[in-house]
């Protein structure tokens, strides 16, 4: 023990138990006695089977009145299985080295190992977790492993879901316009949110629709997945709609990431994450966001409920909340992402045949993103500018992950020709050999939806359409 | 740990206090002032149990307020690294679990948690022996050593303790004592298991 180890100088101010009670007691009769408790306590430590030697030796000495009047205690404890009081031992000698201590992780500007201050802060700050909290990298990795080992054991994966446009939408009171005025008055109530979908946060100065699906959403996914919030909201708003969507605090818990936990501005990492890269599912409208970890990335369609969101994207059109409608709750985005993730589920835990550890839930998202539009060969037409390298374009690049062929020439195993003009060659070509001819949207819903549609419903205008992304979710109720 | 101290502090008094009821003035203010507060010398001051001396007052020049130095003895709690505690567990997570000794937050990672203890999470998170015969859990009292103190100068994180503790009725610290403890030694660990109550 550091008793031994202390000088008894006067150190009111240390915060050391065992020097403070030197200086305050007498030293003269109670002073030769701890060091002889020290001594005989180091002796012990040395030798082999100290158990019952301590047992007694600790026994002997009335300086401690806490021991005598919890030997009932002592005894109890002494009952557990042997391997754990030798394993203690031997660990009370690791704790006792600061020095040799590999400060894991701080909170509070201490190792919380070794309990020593540190003066320089290294490693990732992870403040959602704890206040004051930092791991080192090491200790990083070895979370990761522990925790993923955990959640293999119990069938679960990684789902970060975003929150704006993918799980709800949010306005500033102010920017509601006159025609949504009669939401106000329909706002659900904040006493019992698990049924509503709409609330007025008047403390906060907005108000919050919910994606219809949601709570059905969060309820089965939290039986395939451990689920993180990350928003590029800030911190109290990030907690405000967590109680929203989870009051009960059973499927994110602590696991709220905002942007003040982030480590890069307008940048999300996996690195605030304690989950292996290799298991976690993304969730998000915004791909810029998550440059680094595309292959994680399940692209989301945008939720306009309010009027100020279609306007900040740019869409001139008609809101939700002002056509008073809203998406599909059965046919939406997030029921068909919730089947996609059953589905990788299903095939990361069944039908992959390699050992759990070296499975990667990336690779089975690639295998399932290309059976959308397996088969398919396309062409494109009056789509990208002249001399463009067409195979740089994102449609060209989206359809090739959603598993179709592209091409640059006709020939007869072409299956479909992507246009927006239907007075090109290649339309006319199309019509006249009864291949399908689709508007690019075609290969936008598909990818949104993860399944493929029906031709028919994507045909190519004569003239220029107008932006109107409203018409296909109207059209899915 | 307590300890029963004198400690001095100057009281300011308005002068409509001046009358017959000067020294209950002084000391009902000195109690609402002090008790309650924490310093990072002296710990938590719990109670003061005695005035022992009101010195003479000193007119400030400018205003009409009087200064007494005031010697009184308190209880006061501070925690000390190398202290043995008695602690309720206030919240379990992977990394760790936290626990409170009246207005003391101790954080015990899982390092310094013994080895055979593994983190079970669900709805009540715990840590529990592989025979399921120990269990760490909200509420459960373990006994614990610090191995580390911090005085804090800020708020009281809110997403640890959901209500006001009891000892501080008036609110807002300028100081807090955060430690971090440890539970692998010897005869520390679980003391009652709040499932058998």
């Amino acid at each position: 023990m550091s008793l031994a180890t202390d000088s008894p100088v006067n150190s009111s101010s240390s915060d050391d138990l065992a020097a403070f009670l030197d200086a305050e007691l007498d030293s003269n009769s109670l002073g030769s006695s701890p060091e002889k408790e020290a001594e005989d306590k180091d002796e012990d430590e040395e030798s082999i089977d100290e158990e019952a030697e301590n047992e007694e030796a600790r026994d002997d000495k009335d300086l401690e009145r806490i021991k005598r009047r919890k030997t009932q205690i002592v005894e109890t404890i002494q009952e557990r299985p042997g391997p754990t009081s030798l394993g203690n031992l031997e660990e009370k000698t690791v704790s006792l080295g600061t020095d040799n201590c590999p400060h894991p992780g701080s909170l509070g500007g201490m190792c919380y190992r070794c309990g020593k201050r540190l003066e320089e802060e290294s490693g990732v700050t992870f403040s959602y977790i704890c206040k004051g909290l930092r791991l080192g990298n090491d200790e990083i990795d070895r979370l990761r492993n522990t925790d993923m080992k955990h959640l293999l054991r119990h069938r679960k994966l990684y789902l970060i879901l975003d929150l704006d446009h993918t799980l709800l939408n949010s306005t500033l009171l102010l920017h509601l316009t006159p025609e949504e005025d009669y939401l106000k008055s329909q706002a659900d109530s904040l006493q019992d949110v698990s049924k509503g979908s709409l609330f007025m946060l008047a403390f906060m100065n907005m108000m919050t629709k919910l994606r219809p699906f949601v709570h059905t959403f969060l309820k089965e996914a939290s039986e395939m997945f451990e689920m993180y919030i990350y928003t590029m909201g800030d911190r109290p708003y990030a907690l405000e709609m967590a109680k929203l969507l989870d009051p009960s605090r059973e499927y994110f818990n602590a696991r709220v990431i905002s942007r003040d936990d982030g480590t890069q501005r307008h940048q999300k990492g996996l690195d605030v994450v304690l989950g292996q890269e290799s298991a976690v599912l993304i969730l998000d409208d915004t791909e810029n966001a998550w440059t680094k970890h595309r292959d994680n990335l399940i692209l989301m369609e945008r939720y306009h409920f309010f009027a100020s969101s279609c306007r900040q994207f740019g869409y001139h059109c008609q809101s939700l909340s002002q056509l008073r409608s809203d998406e599909s709750e059965l046919e939406g985005a997030l029921a068909s992402v919730l089947k996609v993730l059953k589905r990788i589920h299903n095939i990361f835990f069944d039908e992959l045949a390699n050992d759990l550890a070296g499975r990667d839930v990336r690779q089975v998202l690639k295998m399932v993103r290309g059976e959308v539009l397996k088969g398919c060969k396309l062409v494109f037409s009056h789509v990208f500018p002249t001399k463009f390298p067409a195979d740089t374009h994102y449609l060209w690049k989206m359809a090739e992950q959603l598993g179709a062929t592209c091409s640059i020439e006709l020939d007869p195993s072409v299956t479909h020709v992507v246009s927006t003009d239907a007075r090109t060659e290649k339309s006319r070509w199309a019509a006249k050999e009864a291949k399908f001819l689709v508007d690019p949207r075609w290969i936008e819903t598909a990818n949104f939806l993860w399944q493929r549609q029906p031709e028919e419903n994507f045909p190519v205008q004569q003239t220029k359409p107008e932006e109107n992304f409203h018409a296909k979710q109207m059209k899915d109720q | 740990m307590f300890f029963h101290i004198v400690l001095e502090r100057n009281m300011q008094l308005h002068p409509r206090h001046f009358g017959r009821n000067l020294r209950e003035h002084i000391i009902s203010k000195l109690m609402k002032d002090v008790e309650g507060t924490c310093s990072g010398r002296h710990g938590f001051v719990v109670a003061i149990t005695s005035v022992e001396n009101i010195g003479k007052g000193l007119i400030r020049d400018g205003t009409g307020f009087v200064t007494f130095p005031v010697k009184y003895q308190c209880v006061v709690f501070r925690p000390f690294k190398g202290e043995i505690l008695e602690a309720v567990v206030s919240m379990v997570n992977k990394m760790g679990f936290f626990a409170e000794a009246g207005p003391v937050q101790i954080f015990v990672s899982n390092h310094l948690i013994p080895d055979d203890m593994e983190f079970q999470s669900g709805d009540m998170p715990n840590y529990t022996t592989s025979d399921g015969s120990v269990k760490i859990q909200k509420d459960s009292e373990v006994r614990l050593k610090i191995i580390g103190t911090r005085v804090d100068a800020t708020e009281i994180d809110k997403n640890i303790s959901q209500s006001r503790p009891k000892w501080d009725p008036a609110g807002s610290h300028p100081s807090r004592f955060f430690c971090i403890g440890t539970i692998k030694d010897d005869f520390l660990g679980v003391i009652n298991d709040p499932t058998t109550i």
